[in-house]
């Protein structure tokens, strides 16, 4: 298999842009990324998109749509819905694309925009589409599948809800200095704990909002790179995971659980985190800098598990002491997160390996990780899925 | 599947998910005897890995389970969700099953202040809504095993 590395990223900012269609978003984010690897359209030997799920055909077939306004040229263009994985899964199969020799250079891209509010249910077949169930029998939006997992967390660990509003303090402030960010506020432990319970114990600033954004990357066989870039960041791996069975997570759509775990919590996040590490001949240990999908605080506390940073358990500890900081052991969404992003399916996964480049190329300021050499882009993922990225530079 | 309650006629908002047959709400499972899991609905199945799926009998849970979490959700889910006006804030609890599952479902007459994880919860009914026929629209529901007060 060749090495792969990725030479231009381009980012259409996070925010809600009603009068903008997904074509819009993703041009944006595709014009970006070619300038910025200094290459051709002409010269993108395939395409991996992510499906857009709210678009109809359209949204199904995002590339073609793409292709067709910078100029159609017959190359391979295959459209991936993988949920939360959507963008990691595009990425995987546009490194496999090169690694395996078939082509030199991949774009990789995703976009997305959020409906209104709660995301809902797409079909109304209760046999087949257990989302249906969820709605209609239990009423049961996503943060309440989050609020029950973070009661287990606190009953087992201890958690506090201080812990719970230091995520978004900390995440609001590097958010608040990133370009590309929805939200630029930066919030105080009193405005966190005195915003309004969405779904007890989670407060409305410690689940992420539902955004619409578009990221692209491009991808080059790397003993070529360097003719389009002195700054090639290698793909040290790209990886998907599904779920184990005997996982004990409620996952989002499911209204049933196993009592007994025979499985990590997460675990389609965990299988993604350890093939990567596999992958890329690391461990947890050698990441410098990491994106995790804080869709709420819960998250950011057990990813941090999940992926293998710190013990079950541990991960209030690794909070409390900075560690997570920008200068501490492990940088954790210095680009402000999903607190300061919002979720935009389709689009957040490239959009975390936008982020991760950006720091070890070392251009993001105030924000930089210091030295930054190996990162780490990690995803959640409805329904079992989840993917992981490492890059080196 | 139109059944007759004490309070007069209730249809379940969904079929073959739980039944009150036997003058107790009951959720409907079914257990794979090959490789022991319990599914519900009875109609996803989600085997172990190599399991020969041989052997699926439908089951009645227990009626009685244990509060292993919950939330109290303040904001009204959208459609496809429908009650018979605001219901908030409310309860969602998960409840473990002797059988090994823990299944979720909307938590009645427990004040918030007695939610705590281990407490004793059995199967109810709760009305959604109404529909044009005067029928009540139900769905699963738990509540304490020793009422509150």
């Amino acid at each position: 298999m060749r090495e792969v590395a990725i030479i231009g990223i381009g980012l259409h900012p996070w925010g809600k842009f009603s009068q903008k269609t997904f074509i819009d978003l993703g041009v944006e984010a595709v014009s970006k990324a070619l300038q910025d690897a200094q290459i051709q359209w002409k010269e993108i030997e395939t395409i991996c998109s992510g499906i857009y799920i709210w678009g109809g055909n359209a949204g199904h077939l995002s590339g073609q749509y793409l292709a067709s306004v910078f100029g159609e040229t017959g190359i391979p263009i295959v459209n991936v819905y993988n949920a939360c994985a959507t963008g990691a899964s595009a990425m995987r199969m546009a490194t496999m694309s090169i690694a395996s020799g078939q082509v030199d250079v991949a774009l990789a891209v995703g976009l997305d925009i959020s409906p209104e509010g709660f995301l809902g249910a797409k079909s109304d077949n209760p046999r087949q589409d257990r989302d249906v169930l969820r709605w209609r029998m239990v009423g049961m939006p996503n943060p309440v599948y989050w609020a029950l997992e973070c009661r287990k967390r606190m009953e087992k660990y201890g958690t506090t809800a201080e812990d719970l509003a230091r995520i978004k303090v900390l995440l609001s402030k590097y958010g608040a200095e990133n370009p590309n960010s929805r939200y630029k506020k930066i919030y105080t432990m009193e405005e966190v704990l005195s915003s309004k319970m969405v779904s007890d114990p989670l407060r409305l600033y410690e689940i992420c909002a539902t955004s619409d954004g578009a990221a692209a990357v491009i991808l080059c066989a790397a003993s070529k790179a360097r003719q389009y870039t002195s700054n090639p960041i290698t793909v040290a791996a790209s990886t998907l995971g599904s779920a184990l069975y005997g996982d004990p997570t409620l996952r989002i759509s499911a209204i049933s659980a196993p009592a007994k775990a025979e499985a990590p919590l997460l675990s389609e996040s965990y299988s993604a985190s350890q093939q990567a590490y596999k992958q890329a001949g690391i461990g947890p240990e050698d990441i410098d800098v990491l994106e995790l999908p804080d869709n709420s605080s819960w998250h950011y506390l057990q990813y941090l598990e999940t992926c293998g940073f710190c013990k079950e358990g541990e991960a209030e500890i690794m909070l409390k002491e900075g560690q997570t900081q920008i200068g501490g052991r492990l940088p954790v969404c210095p680009s402000g997160g999903f607190a300061s992003f919002g979720e935009a399916i389709g689009a957040q996964a490239t959009w975390q390996v936008a982020e991760v480049v950006m720091q070890l190329r070392g251009l993001c300021g105030s924000r930089q990780v210091a030295n930054a050499k190996v990162g780490m882009a990690q995803t959640y993922g409805l329904m079992g899925n989840s993917g992981t990225t490492i890059l080196k530079r | 599947m139109e059944m007759v309650s004490a309070e007069g006629k209730m249809i379940p908002a969904l079929p073959d998910l739980f039944t009150w047959d036997e003058g107790q709400v009951r959720l409907i499972s079914a257990h794979c005897r090959s490789c022991g899991t319990y599914f519900f609905p009875e109609f996803h199945q989600q085997h172990r890995p190599g399991c020969s799926r041989q052997g699926i009998e439908k089951v009645l849970l227990n009626k009685n389970g244990v509060l292993k979490s919950y939330t109290i959700q303040y904001y009204m889910p959208p459609l496809p969700f429908k009650a018979s006006g605001n219901i908030t804030p409310y309860v969602i609890g998960l409840v473990e099953f002797p059988e090994g599952i823990q299944i979720a479902g909307i938590v009645r007459e427990c004040p918030f202040e007695e939610l705590k994880i281990g407490l004793d919860m059995q199967v109810t009914t709760f009305v959604l809504y109404k529909n044009d026929q005067d029928q009540e629209v139900v769905t699963w529901a738990f509540r304490p095993t020793n009422p509150i007060r």
